[in-house]
């Protein structure tokens, strides 16, 4: 059994008499990245507000380490780390001075964990500017700093890769793959664009008018969870159809000559004996894998490219 | 404990970083050296400590304004306040000559009191500061970090306003020796034991100008109190700086011009100004009829209570949603 870091239990919000979010469900584990997307205005940013108590949540609960945000605010809080939107700063003080100032309100955040910070995130040469100077790239690296110095168990961001250049990205990927393999950090990172953070999570949670449509590993072999799609040219592909059909009751296309499944890859040389077996000549057989972005897609009734 | 006292040095912190904050100190720098001059020109600064001739001198100034009276009341026109004036000097004159009392020359302590009207430009300027320090944060956007530490609302909140105060106290005190010092250099000094003649319920006395100076000083805290309570609700509840200041501005300016304009009505002592001079009391100048101390102290309470209870439960209960 898993460590669980943070779980949400049946989480609602109403503001005034508009259900935003309608009874999501989903947990954490520990040193798990976890990708929250969902297109604008889903409802990732209200979520992550009542995850770290500025929403008050109207029905349900969110748990961190067992302890209910709600009822355990210190407890719970003490715990998590997060930049909430854009992560905004005071522009009059220095990068330093910001982060003292919130190590200040912290426990056992010491004089070294600062410095350690600023290294970690490589604001060295920054740090005694006056944040107003600093570019987004910068200000995204000083608000995980911030979020970093009390050693949360769990980072909470919500579209940190927001008007990031693609290093920037790359870099915020390294961060974050090493706190969790490293530290054992759990992380929910929220973005409306599945490919920016794809390549940093373990598994994802797709969020749409406020209710979690899919949740999905990454790390499950392809076969498993989504299958792959495998094409077979025939010369007769109508009777292949049927046959395919009949045998495998699986919902198979035609197009041209070819006729496409979806098969686990060790079935494709029984399927293929069977169409020999049929006397349908098959000339060539294509697998193609479907990303998770077609997933998505899918998911969000956009078109699908075959 | 230590946790609430670093989040009030955070809050003082956020507050003297801030270079507009160190222009407003450098103004009543340049308002204390500039009244100081003043004073020395035009005021009785130069006049020097009295002579064993005082009586005959005081008695002379007597006559003069009761001569100065007679002719003002002949006068056509507003003379009431030149008569009202001449008067007080006319008492303050007649207990000086019965309680062997000689007047004295002008000294640091004179313009210390003198400046007590400065109190005002400190009410000013804490409520300028207690009506940006909810409200900047939301402004910000700072808010969010703000609140998602292992500090609750209530405490955040409470380190705001004692950073509040405490900016009043600080900058009081500035003032005060700015003002001891300016004094010292442009009047010298005669010690804190010399006295003035003042306005009494019971008429006039003799007290040391040191307490007297504290007193006026002290009960000015009272409004500035109220009126910082009051902007800092407001800041909290709207989330903005400029209704706030705006509004405790005007109330701060327009207090006794409200209390009069009531005064016919049986609530009038309700309000909140008519409550807020305590030193009515001991002057016996007062605003209204029939208020008593026990009776405006009351009411300052509660309308302290219901500032700080809305501020609370608007800072503590709302959702932090996007702006
Ligand atoms: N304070 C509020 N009052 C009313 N409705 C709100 C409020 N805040 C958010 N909403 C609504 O809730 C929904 C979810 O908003 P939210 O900000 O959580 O979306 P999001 O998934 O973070 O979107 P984005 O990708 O644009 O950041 C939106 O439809 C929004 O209009
Ligand atoms: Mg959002």
């Amino acid at each position: 059994m898993k460590e669980v870091t943070m779980e949400l239990t049946n989480v609602h919000k109403k503001i005034g008499k508009k259900e935003i979010i309608k009874g999501v469900n989903f947990s954490i584990n520990k040193g798990e990245v976890f990708g929250f997307i969902g297109p604008n205005g889903a409802g990732k940013t209200t979520t992550i507000r009542m995850m770290v108590g500025l929403m008050n949540i109207t029905e349900g609960d969110i748990k961190i380490l067992g302890n209910s945000i709600k009822s355990n605010f210190h407890q719970a809080i003490k715990e998590v780390g997060a930049i909430v939107e854009n992560p905004e700063m005071y522009a009059f003080m220095t990068g330093r001075q910001n982060l003292n100032h919130y190590a200040r309100m912290n426990q056992d955040v010491t004089k070294d964990r600062v410095e350690e910070v600023i290294q970690l995130v490589g604001l060295e040469k920054a740090i005694n500017e006056k944040v107003g100077k600093y570019s987004l790239g910068m200000r995204q690296r000083l608000g995980i700093a911030q979020a970093l110095l009390h050693k949360p168990s769990i980072l909470i961001l919500d579209e940190p890769t927001n008007g990031l250049d693609p290093a920037g990205i790359r870099e915020i990927r390294k961060y974050i793959r090493s706190l969790a393999e490293n530290d054992g950090v759990s992380v929910i990172i929220s973005s409306h664009l599945l490919s920016e953070i794809e390549l940093m999570c373990d598994r994802i949670g797709v969020i749409q008018h406020g209710e979690i449509v899919k949740i999905q590993s990454l790390h499950e072999s392809d076969e498993d969870a989504a299958g792959i799609v495998v094409s077979f040219e025939v010369d007769q592909a109508e009777q292949a159809k049927q046959l395919l059909m009949n045998e495998l009751e699986a919902d198979v296309q035609v197009r041209d000559h070819f006729v496409s499944v979806m098969l686990e890859k060790e079935k494709i040389p029984s399927v293929n004996k069977l169409l020999v077996d049929s006397n349908i000549s098959v000339y060539q057989i294509q697998t193609t894998k479907e990303t998770l972005e077609d997933q998505f897609f899918d998911l969000m009734g956009a078109n699908t490219i075959e | 404990m230590s946790k609430f006292f670093k989040q009030t040095y955070n809050e003082q912190f956020k507050i003297y970083i801030k270079k507009s904050t160190w222009v407003m100190y450098i103004l009543i720098a340049a308002l204390i050296i500039g009244l100081a001059f003043i004073e020395l020109t035009y005021g009785e600064g130069d006049q020097s400590s009295a002579g064993d001739d005082w009586r005959t001198e005081l008695e002379q100034q007597n006559e003069q304004l009761i001569e100065d009276n007679e002719q003002a009341a002949e006068d056509e026109g507003q003379n009431e306040f030149i008569i009202e004036m001449n008067n007080d000097q006319l008492a303050e004159n007649t207990y000086r000559l019965e309680n062997d009392a000689p007047p004295r020359g002008y000294s640091a302590l004179d313009f210390v009191n003198d400046n007590a009207f400065l109190s005002s430009l400190i009410s000013l300027l804490t409520i300028i500061i207690a009506a940006g320090i909810v409200s900047n944060e939301f402004k910000w956007g700072t808010i969010k970090l703000l609140l998602i530490r292992p500090i609750s609302r209530a405490k955040i909140l409470l380190s705001k306003y004692v950073a509040v105060l405490l900016f009043a106290l600080y900058t009081l005190i500035f003032v005060w020796f700015l003002s001891l010092i300016t004094g010292m250099i442009f009047f010298g000094f005669e010690g804190f034991d010399s006295t003035i003649v003042t306005a009494r319920a019971s008429g006039y006395e003799e007290v040391t100008l040191f307490t007297e100076a504290l007193k006026t000083y002290g009960y000015s805290l009272v409004n500035l109190v109220m009126m910082a309570t009051f902007a800092f609700m407001i800041s909290t509840i709207f989330r903005q700086s400029s209704l706030a200041i705006g509004l405790a501005i005007f109330l701060m300016l327009s207090g006794n011009m409200i209390v009069g304009f009531f005064a016919e009505q049986s609530w009038a002592k309700y309000i909140l100004f008519a409550n807020t001079n305590l030193q009515q009391f001991e002057t016996g100048n007062m605003l209204l009829e029939g208020l008593t101390l026990p009776f405006s102290l009351t009411v300052l309470l509660v309308y302290y209570l219901v500032f700080v209870t809305l501020a609370w439960l608007f800072f503590t209960k709302r959702d932090v949603a996007g702006q």
